[in-house]
């Protein structure tokens, strides 16, 4: 089954968030919606929800952008989507995927509401096949062979938190979850040799 | 179904063949006519109440019985939980394991397949035998001993001393690796191994896996959600008493 798409708005007008719930609400698509009202309670908020896509007032984080940037950084997929002002309307918002604005038509805001969804429908339908990838076929051998979390992000060249991220996708994917399960999985698809072992 | 005193054990054991293991733990055995369960209770000197908290817990996956088994002494609990550890370690596990012995492949993989097989359940087996040693060692002698202190008029002032240093809390949280090999052995197994040559003895050893993963999760659910509980109920008020 397909997840649905999560939101978090992050917007100090109710008039203006309640808008948008309505709009984001008329998608089938569209599954939790998230709404705060200060930039204080964000990060707390993002790591709680894990949302899909985040619609963030653009004034919100006029002081401390860094909050979008670190975001960013360690959320490749995120969708991020920046609401201006009038005023703001030709100003670049590199770190976003998507700028709407307050006096846009409705029907443009839902066009390009859909739009973005329709780049995270296709990269969700990826993660649902249970297929290994490569690079999750590399992280089992390793494991298989006894390295840690920490060695298999030296020798694959990836940070500890993205080999964490790919065991649990291993997991999902196999149904296996402990070393010894994952090490004979890798010898039954020839990933190591059974001497090779841990 | 709920399992009641009045009914009569025979038609208990036809209704539901999985409580079989179960019954035999508390030393009963077949041939026993048409005595309800109350006379069987009595007859093997069981606590009718405990004997049914545990057949209808085990019967029925929604019942929650942890309230009024928490009333119940844990020097009885934990003799139930002795049983079962005798029934997976010398019964159960090495049933499994003379199965796996058995299986065959065709082709060039046959030994590889085999091997992979003995190997994770001969970890497994170890880490049963681990678990339920240091629950036998440790575990179940400090809950006898600390109920015995509960209990007491005098409660041993040594040992009242040393809950400072030693809690149950220490031991909750340990039966999550376990279950998790049994599940990843009937993911190996349906998923991923090749088919045997004599497909019977596969069928037997996902069978007989699921049983036991049945009967362990049971057992383990009566350690953390009872004597563990418990435990931790007695520990504090000595603690307040002293
Ligand atoms: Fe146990
Ligand atoms: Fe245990």
């Amino acid at each position: 089954m397909m997840s649905k798409i999560s939101y978090l708005i992050v917007e100090k007008s109710y008039v203006i968030r309640s808008g948008l719930t309505q709009i984001l609400t008329s998608f089938p698509e569209t599954g939790n919606i998230e709404e705060i009202d200060d930039i204080i309670s964000f990060s707390e908020k993002f790591s709680e929800k894990k949302p899909d896509v985040v619609i963030i007032n653009a004034k919100l984080i006029e002081k401390n952008p860094e909050v979008i940037f670190e975001i960013r950084k360690k959320n490749v997929a995120l969708k991020l989507v920046v609401f201006v002002g009038t005023r703001r309307a030709d100003d670049d918002f590199p770190a976003f995927d998507l700028k709407i604005s307050v006096d846009e038509a409705k029907n443009t805001i839902i066009e390009k509401l859909q739009n973005l969804m329709s780049e995270i429908i296709p990269a969700e339908k990826d993660e649902i096949s249970d297929e290994l990838s490569d690079r999750e076929k590399e992280v089992v051998k390793q494991i298989a062979l006894g390295k840690t979390n920490k060695e298999i992000g030296e020798i694959l060249f990836i940070s500890p938190h993205t080999v964490i991220t790919h065991r649990k996708n291993i997991t999902r994917k196999l149904g296996i979850k402990t070393v010894s399960g994952l090490t004979a999985f890798a010898v039954l698809n020839n990933l190591i040799k059974i001497d090779e072992a841990l | 179904m709920l399992i009641t005193k009045d009914l009569k054990l025979a038609e208990v054991i036809l209704r539901n063949y999985h409580l079989i293991p179960i019954v035999s733990r508390f030393g009963i055995q077949f041939g026993f006519g048409d005595k309800s369960v109350a006379q069987i209770c009595e007859q093997y000197n069981i606590n009718p109440v405990f004997f049914l908290e545990i057949v209808n817990a085990f019967n029925d996956k929604d019942y929650l019985p942890y309230e009024k088994l928490k009333k119940i002494p844990l020097s009885q609990t934990v003799n139930y939980l002795l049983k079962s550890h005798h029934y997976y370690n010398k019964v159960k596990l090495p049933d499994i394991e003379n199965l796996i012995g058995r299986l065959e492949w065709e082709g060039e993989d046959a030994d590889r397949n085999k091997n992979v097989l003995q190997k994770f359940f001969g970890r497994y087996l170890k880490e049963v035998k681990e678990h339920t040693a240091n629950e036998e060692k440790e575990i179940y002698p400090y809950v006898l001993e600390l109920e015995k202190n509960y209990n007491s008029e005098k409660p041993s002032s040594t040992f009242i001393e040393n809950l400072t240093k030693k809690s149950i809390k220490d031991y909750a949280d340990t039966h999550d690796e376990l279950n998790a090999a049994l599940l990843d052995l009937k993911n190996i197994i349906i998923k991923y191994l090749q088919p045997a040559k004599n497909s019977e003895v596969t069928k037997q050893i996902l069978t007989e896996t699921f049983k036991l993963d049945e009967d362990m999760k049971d057992h383990t659910k009566l350690e953390d959600n009872v004597i563990v509980p418990v435990a931790v109920m007695m520990e504090t008020e000595l603690k307040k008493r002293s």
